[in-house]
């Protein structure tokens, strides 16, 4: 009971969002006229609620739920980053603004969309292996729903059984290297199994601690699209309803990645050191810088030649995961916050992108990149933003997406000369993903259409969101020292004992 | 006598059973049965580890929660298969081919 006394306080955001999910729920159940906007409404009151209170949370490091959940510093900045970005999908891509969406059940839709949310919140906080399943397979399970939403439609059928497959494989090789972790160490606490490592292993036994990792690696590989587990990646980004697209490829990747940290930081470094040293116990570099080279060059690669929006979108989010997974990669608190600020640029510069291109969608009905030529004539407006977006997304200054990549690229350097050849890959990563965003820009600005279309109506409301999502590319610029400050205090990490 | 080297092995050759499942069938209904034998495999060496090796209870706690998600998996995914099913009455994942390049 004291335990559960004080838990409560440090799970509040937790319960916010499970009391609008049973909310959305009922209201959905009792069908009455006004249910689709009164889930609505209760979707972003629980998401706003649970922002603030992820906000709100300063209390110290520590267990929360017998060892289960922590609440620290770097949770509450993953939490605030995750409801955020759940509350800009709910409000920004509505029903009405997506052609498929539209006319479908709205309450499931929140319901999921708050399941989702709250299941991300806990793997952002995970503390134990057991948890950090249940809550990896809940975020899984909830978002195979969510692209099998559009259920009468073959590609969003398919794009789901693709996910589900994909997905129960990588998470059941997870689990298997846990239960081989357990087996090794004893425990499935994190910071016990950190404590066992930290005592020195065998030969015989760092050899099993590395094929575990890499099991493991499986599971979060997954939740992130790092190659090579991207299969699924671009086949579900462009089956899934474009508002569950833009969710997944923000939102599970930003919580895969605050796992990725927690375990590698939390369970697998040496005891005594920073919690962030890693060094002396086992060389984990060489195996993430692989992963993070071969995962920036394939995406951006194979994002070259694609005509699709959609696809197109997927795989440079496949070259992105790369890029953030520099952060891992320096094993540094610099590249931990460059992490982090990394991804808060990735959030409104990747919403913003498709926005438009479900904004597109609802009008023309195309994602075909063709078919976005002579879009500069029609509708100056989302083109100017979505040249902000593209831009920010290849990292020109004064761009948030710039910053991003400036702290990630310098944490990465600031390790050493043996780091500078990595460094290099990454930026001529970097280059090659300008021309694709280039492409998309001239094919909107310089090419000629082919057939005269009616002129482009954009609403209100859609309106506002595309300024307000270009405007967050721009104006953090402003108060920069603010947002640095931010990350910067959120470093710490609860490591236990 | 039997002990632990004997659970780990059965756990292994399941393990990659399952794997050899997933990667050779055609049917996504058999695809799932693979999957089941992967999360199987996990729980034996949870369970095993736990009644010889660190002698907690943690282990057997984490095989009943993998029990319980394998469930909701399977619920999901089954429903997945039946939509696909409907759709293209087949249950082969390589009929399931329009999102490609």
């Amino acid at each position: 009971m004291p335990e559960v006394l004080k838990s409560l306080p440090r799970f509040l955001p937790e319960i916010a969002l499970t009391a609008a999910l049973l909310l959305v729920v009922l209201v959905d159940a009792t069908g009455i006229k006004a249910r689709n906007a009164l889930s609505r409404l209760l979707t972003a009151l629980g998401l706003a609620a649970a922002l603030a209170l992820s906000l709100a949370d300063h209390g110290v490091p520590s267990e929360t739920w017998s060892g289960m959940l922590v609440a620290d510093p770097m949770g509450s900045f993953f939490k605030a980053l995750l409801v955020g970005a759940s509350l800009v999908v709910a409000l920004a891509f509505t029903f009405r603004n997506s052609a498929e969406l539209h006319g479908l059940g709205q309450g499931e839709f929140h319901a999921l969309l708050l399941a989702v949310t709250l299941s991300n919140l806990l793997l952002a906080s995970a503390n134990d292996l057991a948890m950090l399943y249940l809550a990896l397979e809940m975020v899984s399970i909830t978002s195979y729903v969510m692209v099998a939403y559009f259920k009468g439609d073959r590609m969003s059928n398919e794009a789901s059984l693709k996910y589900v497959l994909f997905g129960a494989v990588s998470t059941g090789a997870m689990v298997y290297g846990m239960s081989l972790l357990y087996g090794l160490t004893g425990s499935t606490s994190l910071p016990t199994i950190r404590a066992f490592l930290s005592e020195g292993l065998t030969d015989q036994n760092r050899f099993a601690v590395y094929l575990i990792a890499l099991l493991i690696f499986a599971g979060f590989g997954f939740k992130t699209a790092a190659v090579p587990f991207h299969f699924w990646c671009p086949d579900v980004y462009q089956g899934a309803p474009t508002p569950v697209t833009a969710f997944l490829s923000v939102a599970p990747k930003a919580a895969g990645f605050s796992i990725m940290l927690r375990f590698f930081f939390g369970g697998l470094s040496s005891h005594g050191a920073t919690p962030w040293d890693l060094s002396g116990l086992i060389d984990w570099t060489w195996l993430l810088m692989l992963i993070s080279v071969l995962t920036m060059t394939v995406g951006n690669v194979a994002a070259l030649t694609q005509t699709n929006m959609k696809r197109l979108l997927a795989y440079s989010s496949i070259a992105h995961a790369g890029y953030v997974m520099m952060g891992v990669v320096a094993l540094s608190e610099n590249g931990a916050r460059a992490l982090m600020i990394y991804l808060l640029a990735y959030v409104v510069m990747n919403l913003g992108a498709f926005l438009v291109v479900t904004l597109v969608h609802k009008q023309d009905g195309t994602f075909d990149l063709r078919d976005y030529a002579g879009l500069s004539k029609r509708a100056p407006g989302l083109t100017f933003a979505m040249a902000i977006f593209l831009f920010s997304l290849m990292g020109i200054p004064p761009l948030v997406g710039f910053m991003g990549k400036f702290y990630v690229f310098a944490a990465v350097i600031e390790r050493g000369p043996s780091y500078w050849a990595y460094g290099t890959i990454g930026a001529v990563n970097a280059a090659i993903g300008a021309y694709y965003y280039a492409r998309v820009l001239k094919t909107m600005i310089i090419d000629e259409p082919h057939v005269e279309k009616p002129a482009f109506r954009l609403p209100t409301a859609d309106l506002a969101w595309i300024a307000a999502l270009a405007a967050a590319n721009i104006l953090p610029l402003l108060f920069w020292s603010r947002v640095e400050a931010w990350a910067r205090a959120s470093l710490s990490i609860y490591a236990g004992l | 006598m039997i002990g632990l080297p004997h659970y780990l092995l059965v756990s292994a050759a399941l393990f990659c059973l399952g794997v050899l499942g997933v990667l050779t069938r055609r049917n996504a209904v058999n695809v799932l049965m693979g999957i089941e034998l992967i999360l199987n495999s996990a729980n034996l060496n949870l369970v095993a580890f736990s009644r010889y090796g660190s002698g907690n209870l943690q282990g057997q706690m984490f095989a009943i929660f993998v029990i319980v998600i394998a469930a909701a998996e399977a619920a999901v995914a089954l429903a997945i298969v039946l939509t696909l099913y409907r759709l293209r009455r087949t249950p082969n994942l390589d009929q399931a081919d329009i999102l490609r390049g």
